[in-house]
């Protein structure tokens, strides 16, 4: 008896001392793997231990190019054998922001972050600094001015994105309808009206809050001026309550074409019906002429339709005349930034995640990755290769023409959730434009 | 005589045996429990008083600040009094039938294991699978007969409107918890001792009279871990919600759960959401006790 009291005392240490030395021993762990790297960053500063596998991970927050992505990776691997890189996704709809704060809690944030623009600032005392890299000096004009903090380069830009009314060509010409004619919102009735008659669905409105709070609404904002400093100071003033959206002209004359668009929209009786693979197949498969989305959804598209050609957008017009601001220009900006974390990562993986990035933009596998595979529009000048899809296609030649309006990637992270519930209210006609208003003007009065 | 330092020497080693059989059955337990369950709600509690955006490094003390703004949002009182409703009718739902599903799977009716089983399965099935199922089944499958047999309830998506989308939530959850809630009252049926049914029978009480005089007070426990089980549970509610309706249509099903969830991640207010989930623990605290403390009282001996 006696015996079985001393082991089952014995026992309680060592179970107790256990878990304190679990918690210490895996501190004992990343010393070692740091004093490795530093080892090894002595010998030769870029070349990493070919004896050992690096494994990393990406957040990928472009649900449509997850499977496209999981190819790069695997192809990067090859060429890069002792780095192993896994990709994690946040779905469509779901904020990037989220999902990389519930990781960081969890202490286990991934070595590559893709996230909106306005995630990285608040970020950059977790990220790297990328000003050194290879790509800062092919990188386009104004793309890393959002992620640019105290003259440092916190994040990588992935791609350049652009939105507005997705026609389908074909369905256009059966009506006879010329997109490049349509500059006002009765030229667009018009072009809706045809469509119809001539058999197809005219137009397809998705209800998802991101689509309605983060891309179209947000026009109203991008059309008040086509100075970007002007458009700054209508978003200060309206979050001091000092603008009235009622009798803001650009702001009427986007929800007078929303109100059209209800009218054609195919979805009409249960708008909230509709989802976001309900409107891909719609677009790809032939069966409605026009849908307001943006050229990341090209993927899907192409999996219905099979053609590279044969698609294009036209802007969303504010008004009837058609040299107003906003009526030739579609919304491009940059849609994601790629950040590589510094505080659960260890100097060998941040090296391997510096290195995908060079891999992306100078290999290339890379860069096929990015154009052909993933039909991203690159913002890096040393990148040639011509898009293969026509809605790219059709982004470069707004960008070419200097027809683009400004796509605001400083909104406050809930905006397009909360914004778009109204809007999506106002969709279904449970509130009516006056509500609409006070809801905007609410929320953005009451942001941090 | 007495050998005081005997004694003395008795009491202290009989201390050391108790510490040492309590850290041996419940040391790990305990030390598991204190880190995983008391630390972090001593630092969530400590949370509520800053601001803190839920990632950066650095983060200031500002008071009771988000505790008023608790008490400010409409967002979070609406999604409350929405819950108490969610929770008063999924609860009530969920007993009612359960008990009925009970009742009738303990009088003998033929393949009785069989049902029990089938009715506890949903419960067996995680709750985001459970709400992806369910959303197919309300916004497709129910369409599709609506259309086809012209029935104007069903023609279009229950998810679409905010009152229909409550009562999914509403109906999912009840399928989900009933099954569990009736294996309890089936044990608490078949623990009601036969000799006072029959002394009941031998009195000339008929069989309604049995039920309402004799069953069901003997099995006032069962309805305590029930009610207690369901009760929480429905505050709880997220991955039913997240995975059925996702808030929607525009955010008029946000559960309490959820709220804080997007206050504290999306809204990127850490300081907030944390004061709101505090102030929800209270709530369900407060209530749940109430209710056991109360039908504790009114368990009776045989």
């Amino acid at each position: 008896m006696k015996g079985f009291k001393r082991l089952s005392l014995l026992m309680a240490l060592v179970l107790m001392m256990g878990a304190l030395a679990g918690c210490g021993g895996s501190k004992d762990v990343t010393n070692t793997s740091q004093e490795t790297t530093e080892n090894t960053q002595g010998d030769s500063s870029s070349t990493l231990d070919a004896n050992k596998v690096i494994e990393i991970t990406m957040l990928n927050s472009k649900g449509e190019i997850q499977a496209q992505l999981e190819e790069a990776a695997k192809a990067f691997s090859e060429d890069n054998p002792n780095i192993k890189l896994d990709i994690i996704v946040a779905e469509v709809g779901q904020s990037p922001f989220e999902k990389i704060s519930v990781m960081y809690a969890a202490g286990n944030a991934p070595a590559l972050a893709m996230l909106d623009p306005v995630d990285i600032p608040n970020l950059a005392d977790k990220f790297l600094d990328l000003s050194n890299e290879k790509w800062v000096s092919d990188a386009v004009n104004n793309s890393l001015d959002n992620v640019t903090l105290d003259g440092k380069v916190m994040g990588f830009p992935l791609s350049v994105e652009g939105s507005g009314f997705i026609y389908n060509k074909t369905i256009l010409d059966q009506a006879g309808v010329d997109p490049t004619a349509i500059k006002t919102t009765k030229d667009l009735e018009e072009a809706f009206k045809k469509v119809k008659a001539a058999g197809f669905e005219a137009l397809a409105i998705s209800p998802m809050d991101w689509s309605l709070g983060a891309h179209f609404l947000p026009i109203a904002y991008s059309t008040q001026s086509s100075d970007s400093e002007e458009v700054n100071r209508f978003l200060n003033e309206l979050k001091a309550g000092n603008i009235d959206l009622k009798t803001n002209k650009a702001f009427n004359g986007l929800m007078d074409t929303f109100d059209m668009m209800k009218q054609y929209n195919m979805y009409k009786n249960d708008p909230l019906a509709a989802t976001y693979e309900s409107n891909q197949q719609a677009m790809g498969s032939g069966e409605v002429g026009f849908w307001f989305m943006g050229n990341w959804t090209w993927p899907q598209i192409y999996e219905f339709a099979q053609v590279t050609e044969g698609f294009g957008f036209i802007p969303v017009p504010i008004s009837n005349n058609p040299d107003d601001y906003g009526n030739s220009g579609i919304p491009v900006g940059m849609g994601k930034y790629i950040g590589i974390d510094k505080e659960n990562n260890n100097e060998e993986q941040q090296a391997a995640a510096k290195k995908f990035l060079e891999w992306l933009v100078y290999s290339e596998k890379g860069q096929d990755f990015f154009v052909n595979k993933a039909n991203l529009i690159p913002a890096f000048k040393n990148i040639t290769l011509e898009p293969q899809d026509p809605l790219a296609k059709s982004i470069k030649e707004y960008m070419t023409n200097g027809k683009t309006i400004q796509v605001i990637s400083t909104l406050p992270a809930d905006h397009w959730a909360e914004v778009g519930a109204s809007m999506q209210k106002y969709l279904v006609d449970m509130i009516d434009r006056d509500t609409l208003i006070e809801e905007i003007q609410a929320y953005w009065k009451n942001v941090k | 005589m007495v050998d005081w330092r005997d004694v003395e020497m008795n009491r202290e080693k009989s201390f050391v045996n108790k510490l040492c059989t309590y850290l041996v059955f419940a040391g790990p337990a305990t030390f598991a429990f204190i880190t995983v369950i008391i630390l972090p709600f001593l630092f969530g509690i400590y949370l509520t008083f800053t601001d803190w955006n839920g990632i950066s490094s650095t983060h200031s003390f500002i008071g009771f600040e988000n505790y008023l703004s608790v008490f400010k949002d409409k967002t979070f009182f609406n999604s409350f009094l929405l819950t108490l409703k969610y929770v008063f009718f999924t609860v009530i739902l969920t007993n009612v039938i359960a008990f009925l599903l009970a009742f009738i799977l303990t009088s003998g009716v033929k393949g009785q294991n069989f049902f029990r089983s089938g009715f506890f399965t949903p419960n067996l099935i995680g709750g985001v699978l459970l709400g992806y199922i369910w959303q197919f089944i309300f916004s497709n499958v129910l369409v599709y007969i609506g259309e086809n047999l012209n029935l104007p309830i069903f023609s279009s998506s229950w998810l679409s409107h905010p009152d229909k989308a409550f009562w999914t939530l509403v109906i999912v959850g009840v399928w989900q918890y009933s099954g569990y809630m009736m294996i309890i009252y089936i044990s608490g049926l078949m623990n009601v001792p036969k000799d006072i049914i029959e002394a009941a029978s031998i009195d000339g009480a008929g069989s309604f009279r049995k039920l309402i005089n004799v069953t069901l007070p003997m099995m006032i426990p069962s309805f305590t871990v029930c009610i207690f089980l369901s009760l929480q549970r429905t505050f709880m509610v997220y991955d039913v919600n997240l995975a059925l309706t996702k808030g929607g249509p525009f955010k008029s099903t946000e559960l309490i759960s959820m709220t804080v969830y997007n206050k504290a991640f999306l809204s990127q207010d850490y300081g907030v959401g944390q004061a709101q989930a505090f102030f929800l623990f209270l709530i369900v605290a407060i209530i749940t006790l109430v209710q056991v403390y109360f039908s504790k009282k009114m368990e009776v001996e045989a």
